[in-house]
């Protein structure tokens, strides 16, 4: 075990002397959180299907309870139950285009990870920066719990927990807990707990702070000790189901599931539960009594309990409904929290947009009108109308506006048609939109994907470390 | 231009408003009047106060920008909502949030009362390297430091020790008045 302590003391090293001039020390708060046993326990796992490519490299690392799809090399470091899913990586030949440029991609484009230490953290979609096209990299980085690094590569970074990083190149940048970040390509920030900001230079910025002391019931995490608050009581209430389906080599899953539709093995489904057609549902999602109409999605770390999606909800990586009724075309954002009671539903009309990190936790029932854009943090209805607006209405913004702890400046009919645009992408690529001949996506593409696991040496100084693996066709 | 020195132009710092470490923000209000009254060889008005320690050497220097950056309200989230320029905003926006934030936070009451017992050395700016300038420096130097470093004052030194204070206002009265000499001058010579 102790080449493994040494690539810990290394992955901290290198984090560090990137963080200095934020003057952030990475060690107090992951030092100890998955005890060196624990990276010794679990297998990896990975995915082969005629319709994804498949070139894996893995050396000198731990990649315990990690799953791994596509195009990924993985060097010097530990991954512990993280997702890495190549199955949105740019392909040769394919064309990106970049304001007014349209650059031809060289080669596959490959996920590596290098120095770094992800736990429980969602690797996925492609690198949106057109000066590293083919290669999305994420160096000398630490993400802590249920962290989603979406479409963005790192350098030299700290995530922390349930903290989203999308379609942002980031340098030398600490992420607080919960907080969403699509902004480009930052540098040198540390952005506060909570945060949500979405920018588009020149055309609008979004921002939005949860309130601290109200966010710490939620999430709280403060070195020393693992991350607290309703969010991990939830993950955690729920562990049991998972280590069941991990355990088992054949499962068997409750529901009936159509041709067109996809249900991961490694999701957790519990009785009364129905699948549409068209559904997407990903790995470590669980779903419970719940009704998915056509074309609607659960991605990664989605719980979905006693509620129904009507038909092509978009569901992002990490959002949890629960006793919610949700009309068609309702965009949930990563890890989102949405909770009614069992005498207190949540209803959210059609077209709605729930921006990322958005917490509606209801003990009254509550209802959203169509067409709503959402956002911050939800109790009753007097909440809504400081945390949300007609889209129609935000589209005529030109200036800027402030509504309690929210700041928009710029184009909100910009704003508004890049997150229509980018959910329509969304269900496209997850196939929603499938005829039966045309428009197959992630929904019929992943339907048939074999899993092999490997392990690493059982003891000794190398004990927890996986030999160099090189899976190829 | 070219003859003067900075010892020429500045005002010496027995005649500049001066308080030692320990004054209150309002304590250095009264000694900036009180320089005021007493200083008549300019139009232009004092309008920082230095803070010297007890060797009476100047530690720092309190603008009227800092005083009033002293009265604004303050509190973690309002520190937060302050950096906001960082993240792209612009300052018509920050100043939007900021508005909505005060307008849902309790009043702060007696917001001068309690600024005035503040301590000086919080608010007051310590003078960096290019802050000081020799008093036999040529006065063209002299606005070259100030334009380049954007300051509304130098401090003159004699050796180690700063002995005044060579002010915007004061060099650009000079500036001017040399300007208007000069173009006198030449329509005087085209007249003839």
């Amino acid at each position: 075990m102790r080449e493994l302590e040494k690539l810990y003391d290394r992955i901290i090293q290198r984090v560090n002397i990137n963080l200095r001039e934020r003057d952030f020390d990475v060690n107090p708060f992951v030092y100890n959180l998955i005890p060196t046993p624990q990276m010794t326990k679990f297998y990896a796992f990975y995915g082969i299907s005629p319709n994804h490519p498949l070139n894996l490299v893995f050396k000198h690392t731990n990649l315990s309870g990690s799953y791994f799809l596509g195009k990924v090399r993985v060097t010097n470091s530990l991954l512990y139950k993280s997702d890495i899913r190549g199955d949105e990586l740019k392909k040769y030949g394919d064309l990106f285009q970049y304001q007014e440029f349209n650059i031809p991609v060289d080669q596959d484009e490959e996920i590596t990870i290098d120095d770094c230490f992800l736990i429980k953290t969602l690797v996925h979609n492609f690198s949106h920066d057109p000066e590293t096209l083919e290669t999305f990299f994420i160096r000398d980085t630490v993400s802590t719990h249920y962290a989603n690094i979406h479409g963005s590569p790192l350098d030299g970074c700290y995530l922390g927990p349930f903290s989203t990083v999308d379609l942002t190149t980031m340098r030398d940048c600490v992420i607080g807990a919960y907080s969403y970040v699509q902004a480009g390509e930052i540098s040198h920030l540390s952005i506060e707990p909570g945060t949500v900001w979405v920018r588009k230079p020149d055309d609008f910025n979004f921002m939005y702070r949860h309130p601290i002391s109200q966010l710490s019931s939620y999430i709280y995490f403060a070195s020393g000790s693992p991350p607290q608050g309703v969010f991990m009581d939830f993950v955690e209430d729920r562990k049991e189901a998972f280590q069941r389906v991990f355990n088992v080599v054949n499962i068997e899953h409750p529901v009936t599931v159509p041709p067109s539709a996809s249900l991961d093995r490694f999701a957790v489904i519990k009785p009364k539960t129905h699948i549409g057609d068209n559904v997407l549902v990903a790995q470590r999602a669980f779903l419970q009594n719940s009704w998915l109409g056509r074309g609607a999605n659960a991605q990664e770390n989605c719980y979905i309990i006693n509620s129904k999606l009507k038909g092509n909800n978009v569901t992002a990586h990490g959002a949890k409904i629960i006793e919610a009724d949700l009309a068609t075309n309702v965009f949930v954002g990563f890890n989102s929290f949405l909770r009614g009671r069992p005498n207190a539903r949540l209803s959210i009309g059609q077209d709605c947009i729930i921006m990322p990190h958005t917490i509606i936790d209801t003990r009254n029932p509550l209802a959203i009108p169509p067409g709503h854009l959402v956002w911050g943090l939800i109790h009753e209805a007097n909440d809504l109308e400081m945390n949300s607006m007609p889209l129609k209405q935000f589209s005529k913004i030109d200036t800027r506006i402030c509504r309690g702890s929210m700041l928009f400046e710029g184009s909100g009919g910009s704003f508004v048609s890049l997150f229509q645009e980018r959910i329509h992408h969304i269900l496209e690529a997850n196939g929603a939109f499938y005829d039966g001949n045309l428009n197959r996506g992630h929904a019929q593409r992943n339907q048939n994907i074999s899993f092999n696991t490997i392990q690493p040496y059982p003891m000794g100084d190398k004990e927890g470390l996986y030999p160099t693996i090189i899976i190829q066709p | 231009m070219k003859n003067y020195c900075v010892k020429d132009m500045m005002v010496p710092i027995s005649e500049y408003a001066t308080v030692p470490e320990d004054a209150t923000l309002f304590d250095s209000v009264l000694a900036l009047e009180k320089a005021q009254e007493k200083y008549k060889q300019s139009r232009y008005s004092h309008r920082a106060v230095l803070i010297l320690d007890k060797n009476k050497r100047v530690v720092g220097r309190l603008s009227q920008m800092d005083f009033l950056h002293a009265l604004e309200p303050r509190d973690a989230n309002l520190d937060q909502i302050r950096k906001f320029k960082q993240f792209g905003f612009s300052r018509k926006a920050v100043s939007l949030q900021q508005e909505e934030y005060l307008k849902s936070s309790p009043p702060i009451l007696d917001v001068y009362s309690k600024a005035a017992k503040l301590k000086v050395t919080d608010f007051m700016q310590r003078p960096t390297e290019g802050e000081f300038v020799d008093e036999n420096t040529s006065v063209d130097n002299a606005l070259h430091q100030l334009t380049s470093g954007s300051n509304l004052s130098l401090l003159a030194t004699r050796g180690t020790h700063i002995v005044g204070v060579l002010r915007l206002a004061d060099v650009f009265s000079a500036v001017f008045n040399a300007m208007k000499e000069s173009e006198s001058q030449r329509s005087e010579g085209a007249q003839r």
